[in-house]
């Protein structure tokens, strides 16, 4: 295994081991607010991946809504309304 | 697990940046143009925020710079700043000939690994299950792969990686804009 590790290291070739897999799988697992919340720890990794594209996906259309909303509510682009002082404030 | 707030701080910094780029060159924009600009900025502005640390950032600025309009491109270097020649440099040399070895050498080790299990002996049952799953799995790999910019340019592990990176990075992008969106509303309450 760690002769796996530091070839790919190395060869700059990425050996797909399936440790790494399970691994990156899981950690996204914790990430999707579905899945997350099930008991279930059998879950496959064509499911978690379906949920991330999912969820993606409205992320995507949330961050395409919000643009939408933002263009009609922000008359002109004046970036040093009071909003945005507010919006830092509320950030910090 | 909630984006750090240094995140969101930066993306709304560098954001603001882009917008204000925007107040200074267009009075009357339409509506459409005016949400074209503020999503590009925010693109730009949650790419930026990995400073070229990352793939789906880089492909994400180089989208950002590729879009016809010159004002884009300014937009962009005004973004990025002073690091900006670099960091859209970035892409156009890690994207080439190195990836490209790098896709080339990922298809041959999954070829020659199917090769090698298509001679296992399975009982038919198992390896129906089995060569579905793998399908599946592939299948929803190549949607992933479309969804992260500059997916098609990752092997797997980095895939994942990458998708790890920018969820984090929506998020933050999503909770600063729905702030701005609900702040902005109350605002114009009467």
């Amino acid at each position: 295994m760690s002769n796996r590790r530091s070839r790919q290291s190395t060869a700059g070739v990425s050996r797909i081991s399936d440790d790494q897999i399970i691994e990156l799988v899981s950690k996204l697992r914790q990430l999707l607010p579905e899945i997350r919340d099930r008991r279930s720890d059998k879950v496959s990794a064509s499911k978690v991946l379906q949920e991330t594209c999912n969820y993606i996906r409205s992320l995507h259309r949330e961050v395409d809504d919000l643009s939408e909303r933002l263009s009609q509510l922000l008359a002109t682009i004046d970036a040093d309304s009071a909003e945005a002082a507010i919006i830092r404030s509320l950030i910090m | 697990m909630r984006p750090p707030s240094s995140l969101r701080q930066e993306f709304l910094k560098k954001w603001m940046m882009g917008l204000q780029r925007y107040s200074t060159s267009k009075k009357n924009m339409s509506i459409l143009e005016r949400k074209k600009a503020i999503k590009l900025s925010a693109d730009v502005a949650i790419a930026s925020a990995r400073n070229g640390t990352t793939c789906w950032s880089r492909a994400l600025i180089a989208n950002g710079y590729s879009k016809d309009g010159g004002d884009d491109k300014h937009l962009v270097e005004q973004i990025l700043g002073p690091e900006s020649e670099r960091l859209i440099m970035k892409k156009v040399l890690t994207g080439g000939a190195s990836v490209c070895n790098k896709r080339m050498r990922s298809k041959k080790i999954l070829k020659r690994s199917c090769g090698i299990q298509r001679t296992r002996k399975f009982a038919p049952q198992v390896a129906l299950a089995s060569s579905i799953a793998k399908r599946l799995v592939r299948k929803r790999t190549q949607i992933l792969r479309s969804l992260i910019p500059g997916g098609e340019f990752m092997n797997d592990v980095t895939l994942i990686e990458e998708t790890l990176d920018y969820i984090i990075s929506l998020r933050a992008q999503v909770d600063v804009m729905r702030s701005l969106a609900s702040a902005s509303e109350l605002a114009s309450e009467p």
